[in-house]
């Protein structure tokens, strides 16, 4: 019942989470932080079973930080994709595993910016737009028709904004609020539609 | 227990002694120097760089290691044993973050860097470490502090003290001229004037870092350095005219 | 007075020294040179063959240089055997790195995981410290070509040039002289390696038999690591003029 949506551009890449949870009938609350910074240019963003997905995002985040200490250089989004996707995996095997969705966005000062799609399965994909959860239904075919390589800023949040109205008008949840971040050579921040 | 190797190597003597902790005291007796201070609202670490040689990159020569964003640590001695030591200290950093949330205290990681130099000093037929620590940071309520640590596992807070080669002369020399309450500019001079007690070639052998609440740590740049020990020189020459004294002793 | 500190385990002496530790590194000091330089466009490699014999397999038995992984080359001065456990134990690290991050794994940490190893075993479990010493080739994307050394108790530095094995001090004097300041182009650094190892062996010329080389250079996709055949060691000798007379293919027959 959850949205996670990104998208890469030009020079950025962006994500947005809704930041509801929901309990069965009933939304808990409103404000939902549903993304963690893995180092100052890779964003992890997630939806799924609302404690497994914190308790995963958080151990992987300490991790790449811990790397970026060992090892005076931080790690690429790339291996930092591959890196979340090989612990879920390996613990998708194990007796704790977690239902956890996932997006990373980041950028590289070399290759640019990348989005990469991840799933409680541990499937690691990269691609220029995703969606994970029931609001995969409703953007992805949106965000299939108006995407295009090489998109601004103002243009990606122009794709933005239908997904959303889409969703605030069709879906049977109220998704009230979203978080929109983006990842460029600048870091991590959050912006408004 | 059957079939690991647990002889401890470090047992008593008859006398009572710790013969392998001593002995890696000594060896961080032969490491080189570093100094740390603590001011009114920040902590500067200094220490003593061997001469990097010509064909050596210096990046890859770090006796000021980050164990977390507001803890930095410097140590005395083996160099291959402070970075096993160093490694667990981040891995434990990290650990503690995801587990509570909050950054460790400089205390908590002193304590747990003594407590497994505590255990090598003990168990599994392996001998201590060859290092001595010197750890600076701020808690979370913003207070400097500064620790240390040994070959044997224990550990103190300090207002400044200094690990290493002649580290007594620059204890001594700390115990003379530190003050509670020093600013920034005042706790750097310090530092640098207690390393330049036993490191001979001046600026381009020594390396500082200062952290303050607000900025986090920051290392000097050798310019910076080298025009406080030019202040100091300065200074210590109209002192030499009113005064000769020169507490220059060379042990080793 | 030593004997009680030396034979066994490595445990500090009263004057806080790890005889073991340094005991091994005397062993490498009389191990086959390696020398190791960085040009700019690339690392160039060079070690002497301490085993020699016309009835040795030039093809299949590298005695000093190996790959480590894609993008690194290492050469090795002290106890083969050792060394031998220590190059598998890199690969398979450099490969686990791989496997958790599907990049190849950056040169430092690399050295470092060899390194970690290396001092785990200068301080416990009753056993002697590896009698190794590294000269690592590598490149990554965050510093580009580096130079590695590392040591029998665990030490690394990064270096523009060096040396390990018998005679380094006299190698690395050398090197002092002739690394220039805005470095050197990969001709004149192979000029240079081949230049310093006819000095430290004390011949005006040389074979493949005796020799062997390596380079770390930017190819047309990414990074090409390139251990010398036999052959194309007496092609470089001979073009750097130093090639002995003797056919090594009579040698052979």
């Amino acid at each position: 019942m959850e949205c996670l949506l990104g998208l890469v551009g030009k020079d950025f890449a962006i994500t947005v989470t809704d930041t509801s949870v929901i309990r069965s009938i009933t939304v808990l609350k409103h404000n939902e932080n549903k993304s963690r910074e893995l180092n100052p240019h890779t964003l992890l963003a997630f939806c799924g079973e609302p404690g497994d997905t914190i308790n995963f995002a958080e151990f992987i985040q300490k991790n790449i930080k811990l790397y970026g200490i060992r090892n005076n250089v931080e790690l690429s989004p790339h291996a930092a994709a591959n890196f979340t996707r090989r612990e879920l995996a390996q613990a998708l095997r194990s007796r704790s595993s977690y239902q956890t969705n996932m997006l990373v966005a980041g950028y590289d000062a070399q290759k640019g910016p990348s989005l990469f799609w991840i799933d409680y399965l541990a499937a690691l994909v990269e691609v220029p737009f995703a969606a994970h959860g029931y609001c995969a239904y409703y953007c992805l075919s949106i965000m299939d028709r108006y995407y295009r390589k090489d998109m601004d800023l103002e243009e990606a949040k122009d794709v933005i904004r239908k997904c959303i109205d889409e969703l605030q008008h069709r879906f049977i949840i109220n998704l009230p609020r979203f978080v929109i971040q983006v990842v460029d050579k600048d870091g991590i921040r959050e912006i408004q539609l | 227990m059957s079939g690991s190797y647990d002889r401890a190597l470090t047992v008593f003597s008859p006398d009572g002694h710790l013969f392998q902790v001593e002995y890696a005291m000594e060896a961080v007796r032969k490491g080189t120097c570093a100094v740390g201070v603590r001011g009114k609202d920040v902590v500067v670490l200094g220490v003593e760089r061997k001469t990097a040689l010509k064909l050596q990159e210096p990046r890859t020569v770090r006796k000021i290691n980050m164990l977390d964003e507001h803890v930095y640590m410097a140590f005395a001695g083996l160099t291959a044993d402070a970075r096993v030591l160093i490694n667990k200290a981040r891995i434990e950093c990290q650990s503690h973050r995801l587990t509570v949330e909050d950054p460790v205290s400089i205390e908590y990681i002193t304590r747990y860097i003594a407590g497994v130099q505590q255990k090598y000093t003990q168990s599994g037929g392996r001998r201590p470490f060859g290092v001595s620590s010197l750890l600076v940071g701020f808690d979370i309520d913003r207070t400097p502090k500064l620790y240390q640590t040994d070959p044997s596992g224990i550990y103190y807070a300090w207002k400044a003290n200094a690990i290493g080669r002649n580290a007594k002369i620059v204890r001594e020399f700390l115990e003379k001229n530190h003050q509670d309450d020093m600013n920034k500019d005042e706790s750097v001079k310090l530092t640098v004037k207690a390393l330049l007690e036993v490191v001979q070639t001046g600026a381009k052998n020594i390396e500082v870092v200062v952290m303050t609440a607000d900025q986090g740590a920051k290392y000097l740049a050798q310019e910076d350095i080298a025009g406080i020990v030019g202040d100091i020189e300065k200074e210590k020459e109209i002192e030499a005219e009113k005064k000769k004294k020169k507490p220059l002793t060379r042990s080793s | 007075m030593s004997r009680r500190y030396d034979s066994r385990t490595t445990i500090f002496s009263p004057e806080g020294r790890l005889y073991q530790v340094e005991y091994a590194m005397e062993a490498i000091s009389h191990a086959g040179t390696v020398i190791g330089i960085q040009s700019n466009e690339g690392i160039v490699l060079a070690a002497e063959r301490k085993v020699t014999s016309k009835l040795l397999e030039q093809d299949s038995s590298t005695e000093k240089l190996y790959t480590i992984h894609n993008n690194m080359v290492a050469g090795v001065a002290g106890i083969t055997s050792d060394a031998n456990y220590l190059v598998e134990y890199a690969r398979t690290q450099a490969q686990q790195y791989y496997f958790s991050y599907g990049e190849e794994i950056p040169a430092e940490p690399m050295v470092q995981r060899l390194c970690d190893l290396k001092q785990s075993y200068t301080q416990y479990g009753g056993l002697r410290p590896f009698g190794v010493s590294f000269l690592y080739a590598g490149y990554d994307e965050h510093h580009g070509f580096q130079l590695y050394h590392s040591d029998p108790s665990g030490n690394y530095a990064g270096w523009k040039a060096n040396c390990i094995g018998a005679n380094h001090s006299k190698a690395q004097s050398i090197l002092k002289q002739e690394y220039k300041e805005e470095g050197l182009s990969l001709h004149e650094a192979t000029a240079l390696v081949v230049k310093i190892m006819t000095k430290l062996m004390d011949t005006a010329t040389l074979t493949s038999d005796k020799l062997e080389f390596a380079t770390l250079t930017r190819g047309g996709e990414g990074i090409v690591h390139h251990i010398y055949t036999p052959e194309e060691i007496n092609q470089l000798l001979k073009e750097q003029g130093v090639l002995a007379e003797t056919d090594p293919d009579q040698m052979e027959d």
